[in-house]
């Protein structure tokens, strides 16, 4: 599903340049429920950016599905994003002055479906995150649990091959992420296949795996056991 | 004083982060009030009242006294002739009076000189005090017979013989002799009403003054409008010209009272009644008593250029300074989040108003001095499109100071809406965002 | 690309749309207005004038001196300086008038058939007196009867013979034989060819000419040359020193070709629509300014929408695609509001000067150069827009 081999990215600056990546490796395989964590500046961030083609990368190569990214264009990067990957953001990024409604449709619409196509999408997914009811709503009367539902929703709808998730209970209570790490292992259930960045440690571990970037390098869980050593 | 230069210094700080839209804010309103600015300038002075506690006591009497019967065109005729003037002069009604018209001649001191042409006003002696024209030397022909002695302006006084201390030195006006016998200072009414015909209130005041009765014995003829109703010889004023129906006389009279006005229109019916009983007025009568601030627009030359210009230019205004408060707006929304921290730090309403006022000012001189420059610029154009008007083009002081007061107002206008969304949003959402 | 998205998206930002439309259709309005002016004075300038009007000079000219106004020395006068000038090299024919063809206004009067004075009327009809050659300088055609080839006082108990245009002389006579008939000023000796006589007449083409001396010359006479083509010029600069030669006591008070005094006599309606075209100018101006900044701090407030855009698979051209739309969606309904504003300022211009109703074609033209100038001043804050990374717009504060 995504393999990438001796990936590199470096930040340059007038003075210093920063490895965030250093030739990293990584296989992650259909169906995947990948657990991401490390310590900030640790570039989970920049991987995550990378894996969804929203940043570049200086050298080594990116296979999606199969397919090399590396040369492709802007047009064609955005299909793919469009198309295979699902976004969810720590602060939900949603856009404030749509509805819960026009917030899920707008990738949608970026994918050309029409209207009647768009709008049995939107439904399964707010039906899937239990948002039924809210369609009209604004996202700001939203609690924030019920605004990462609905989030998710917008990622979901168009049916990704992949779902990237960015912190997505970093901003939230505990109830309310249980019940979002609940709907995405239900997503992944369904076999949508799934790479999370986190602190929680709870949730590193209900992942199916789990891997850690320190300094810009991987180390997998199959290598490592970080749980007690980690855990404040 | 110290506070007022912290303000502005904030108010720089403020500029200097958003160059571009400060700028673009400023030209607009130059622009937009630059262009309003050029325009008001010449709709200001051509409106202008030149004598205003006057204009509504002199008055044009106009009489359908011609000797033919009008079909299509019964509009009573815009110049009257000899005999009208003296029939009209009998009533001693009006506390002044005086007829005119003018011609052109050619003034020299002596045979040998190249000729000057010179713009003649032919009148009578009650013109220079209906006018309020200013003197400088000598004195105002006694009566309204004919002499051969000429008034001169200051102006063809100082190009004729280099100074203005002249009085007695004889002339060769049109190769007959005639003496000075007052030299005026300078005076220039504007818009020249007393000569509304044609158009020509727009034009320069005449160089020399000669009595109209000389004027006719000396066979001039108007330069502006004569019309015959019957056979007379254009080329025998002094005799034809008295008696026929050559039309080409103006004639002023000052009615102080509604009482003396009262009179005088009657006296006008009277007078066409009995022309009509004796059968010199074959028309029907169309007597018409015209004030002086109704003239230009009942000869019907109203400046319609100006006027279709100036409502554009209101327009043009409207759009600048929707557009200036657009791009204001965006600079105050892009500044919002400092003041919100402004206020989180304990900054009253009233300060940050102040604060505003500051800003009003300072963009206020930056757009007074584009809108002046733009206003120059424009003034200059328009002299050279509208060649016409070009007499009209001069700042005066209460223009001017309209002009600034206009221009702060829409400073203020332009940072009003947007100051208030600043300082009156909820401080705590624009914090959060 | 979705319409329902970008009025969303308008009517979000209420103030600043409104302001906006209000702008367009304003600008749109005036530039209409200023258009159909132009192209009306364009219209005017290039009116049939049935003369040819760069290869005819006029001199206006004046004795000095009053015994050179009356006869027989004025008549002596215009006589040597009609030699003088005639022969000039490159002057075909030369003419002397009591007053030039192409004016405001000037000698004018009525004209009617004897005893039908009440029914024929014509009044303010441009009177000409002139020497004979003045047909040959106008190249006037000869429709009916004879040209006069003799001078004849006006104070000949016989009124010298009349020439009339063609359109006066149809108003006249309409298809009746006119040769012969007597007019209120002398019999009719000829039809000619119309041109055009004075603006504030009643037809511009209504012109009557006797060749006579003129009654007097109180206000100035013309000398009317006509000059082998391409020769205006250089005949022009030998006229003053010319005419001096032949009498130093003249005032000389402009020379200037018949196309010249044209465009003198529109000067007013040429200055008001190059004002308003300025205008016009400095309106879509400060559009493209007004559009570019709505632009540039649309796109400055909304990085993190845009941003969001991106990640869910919007490309750079679609951003871009979006941002103009949005422009010109508010342009097409900014033109609407301008096209009725344009009608409403139309009529208002028409109470004050004469301008055609607007009408046709002319709308589509210019909301399309107002679309024009929006777009490319939109072009360059939207390009920027769209290099907003998603990765930055979408990180959390």
């Amino acid at each position: 599903m995504i393999k990438l081999s001796n990936l590199s990215k470096i930040f340059r600056t007038e003075l210093i340049e920063t490895h965030a990546l250093r030739e990293v490796n990584l296989q992650v395989n259909e169906g995947e429920f990948a657990a991401l964590t490390g310590p900030s500046g640790s570039g989970k961030s920049t991987l995550l950016n990378i894996l969804g083609t929203l940043e570049h990368f200086d050298s080594g190569d990116y296979l999606l599905d199969g397919q090399s990214v590396k040369g492709l264009s802007d047009a064609a990067l955005s299909k793919l994003r469009n198309e295979k990957i699902g976004f969810i953001f720590q602060s939900f990024n949603l856009i404030k002055d749509f509805s819960i409604y026009d917030n899920i449709e707008l990738p949608l619409r970026y994918r050309g479906f029409n209207a009647a196509e768009r709008k049995r999408r939107i439904e399964q997914a707010l039906e899937l995150v239990g948002l039924h009811a809210r369609r009209d709503y604004l996202p700001g009367q939203l609690s924030g649990g019920q605004q990462q539902r609905v989030a998710i929703a917008r990622a979901i709808a168009g049916e990704p091959r992949i779902l990237l998730a960015d912190e997505p209970t970093g901003n939230l209570d505990s109830l309310m992420a249980r019940q979002v790490m609940e709907l995405l292992e239900k997503i992944n259930q369904q076999g949508c296949t799934i790479l999370m960045v986190t602190h929680d440690p709870d949730q590193a571990r209900r992942a199916g795996r789990h891997i850690q970037i320190i300094d810009g390098q991987l180390h997998d869980s199959t290598l490592y056991e970080p749980l007690a050593a980690h855990s404040a | 004083m110290e506070q007022f230069i912290y303000y502005l210094k904030v108010s720089l700080k403020g500029i200097k982060r958003a160059p571009l839209p400060y700028a673009l804010t400023i030209f607009i309103l130059s622009v937009g009030l630059g262009v309003f600015f050029a325009n008001a300038t010449f709709y200001y002075q051509l409106n202008s009242d030149p004598l205003p506690h006057k204009s509504d006591k002199l008055f044009f009497p106009m009489i359908n006294l011609v000797p033919y019967q009008c079909t299509t065109d019964c509009r009573t005729p815009r110049v009257l002739s000899y005999s009208n003037v003296q029939k009209l002069s009998q009533s001693g009604i009006p506390t002044q009076a005086a007829a005119m018209y003018s011609a052109d001649g050619y003034l020299r001191v002596n045979a040998d000189q190249p000729p000057l042409p010179v713009s003649i006003r032919l009148t009578q002696r009650d013109f220079f005090t209906m006018f309020e024209v200013p003197l400088l030397h000598g004195s105002i022909w006694p009566d309204n017979s004919a002499r051969l002695e000429v008034i001169l302006t200051r102006a063809s006084a100082e190009k004729l013989f280099g100074r203005t201390e002249v009085i007695g030195e004889t002339l060769l006006l049109d190769d007959r002799n005639v003496t000075v016998s007052a030299v005026l200072d300078s005076w220039q009414m504007l818009p020249r009403l007393y000569d509304a015909n044609n158009r020509n209130h727009l034009t320069d005041a005449d160089d020399i003054y000669l009595p109209l009765e000389t004027g006719y014995d000396m066979n001039y003829l108007s330069n502006s409008q004569s019309s015959t109703f019957d056979d007379t010889d254009y080329r025998q004023l002094s005799t034809q010209g008295r008696t026929g129906a050559l039309h080409q006389l103006q004639y002023w009279v000052q009615l102080d009272t509604p009482a003396q006005q009262q009179a005088y229109r009657q006296f006008m019916h009277n007078l066409v009644m009995d022309e009509k009983a004796a059968g010199r007025h074959p028309s029907e009568p169309n007597n018409q008593l015209v004030a002086m601030q109704d003239i230009v627009s009942y000869f019907g030359g109203d400046s319609s250029d100006i006027k279709a210009f100036a409502l554009v230019t209101l327009l043009f205004l409207l759009v600048c300074l929707f557009n200036a408060s657009h791009l204001s707006l965006n600079r105050y929304l892009s500044n919002q989040y400092e003041f919100s921290l402004r206020r989180a730090l304990g900054a009253s309403r009233s300060q940050l108003q102040l604060q505003m006022l500051v800003d009003v000012l300072l963009m206020a001189s930056f757009t007074i001095a584009g809108a002046l420059l733009t206003g120059y610029a424009g003034i200059k154009l328009m002299n050279q499109l509208l060649p016409a008007n070009r007499l009209f083009s001069d700042w005066d002081l209460p223009l001017l100071l309209g002009l600034l007061a206009i221009a702060v107002v829409c400073s203020y206008l332009v940072t009003l809406y947007p100051s208030l969304r600043a300082s009156f949003g909820t401080l705590n959402q624009q914090l959060k965002e | 690309m979705s319409f329902y998205l970008l009025i969303k998206g308008l009517l979000s930002r209420k103030v600043v749309t409104a302001l906006l439309l209000l702008q367009l259709a304003m600008t749109l309005a005036l530039l209409l207005n200023s258009i159909l002016l132009a192209q009306q004075t364009h219209q005017q300038l290039n009116q049939p004038t049935g003369l040819d009007l760069n290869n005819i000079v006029l001199v206006q000219l004046k004795p000095t001196t009053a015994s050179l106004r009356v006869y027989p020395a004025l008549e002596e006068l215009l006589n040597r300086q009609l030699a003088a000038v005639s022969a000039l090299p490159g002057v075909v024919a030369a003419a002397y008038s009591n007053q030039s063809a192409i004016l405001q206004g000037g000698n004018n009067g009525n004209v009617y058939l004897d005893g039908e004075e009440g029914r024929s009327n014509q009044p303010s009809v441009p009177m000409y007196f002139v020497s004979k050659d003045f047909f040959h300088v106008f190249d006037s055609k000869l429709l009916q009867g004879e040209l006069p080839q003799q001078s004849v006082s006006l104070d000949n108990p016989v009124q010298p013979d009349v020439v009339i245009t063609q359109s006066l002389a149809r108003q006249l006579f309409a298809d009746k034989p006119a040769i012969g008939q007597q007019l209120n000023r002398g019999r009719l000796a000829a039809v000619i060819s119309d041109f055009y006589g004075q603006r504030s007449g009643t037809n511009v083409m209504f012109n009557s000419i006797q060749v006579a001396p003129p009654f007097g010359v109180d206000w100035g006479y013309s000398i009317l040359l006509r000059t082998a083509p391409g020769r205006a010029d250089a005949v022009r600069q030998q006229l003053v020193q010319t005419l001096r030669a032949v009498e130093p006591n003249i005032e000389i008070f402009h020379i200037r070709t018949l196309a010249e005094q044209h465009q003198r006599l529109y000067r007013n309606e040429y200055g008001l629509a190059m004002l308003l075209a300025i205008l016009s100018a400095l309106m879509l101006l400060v559009t493209m300014v007004s559009s570019y900044s709505s632009t540039y701090f649309h796109a400055l407030k909304r990085q993190q929408e845009i941003g969001i855009k991106r990640a869910l698979g919007a490309s750079k051209n679609t951003i871009f695609i979006e941002l103009l739309s949005e422009n010109w969606l508010c342009t097409a309904v900014g033109a609407l509001l301008g096209v009725m504003l344009a009608l409403l300022l139309n009529q208002a211009l028409a109470q004050v000067i004469s301008i055609p109703a607007l009408s046709g074609y002319l709308p589509l033209i210019t909301i399309a150069v107002l679309l024009l100038c929006v777009t490319v001043a939109t072009w360059y804050p939207a390009a920027i827009a769209t290099r907003v990374s998603p990765a930055t717009a979408t990180k959390a504060l």
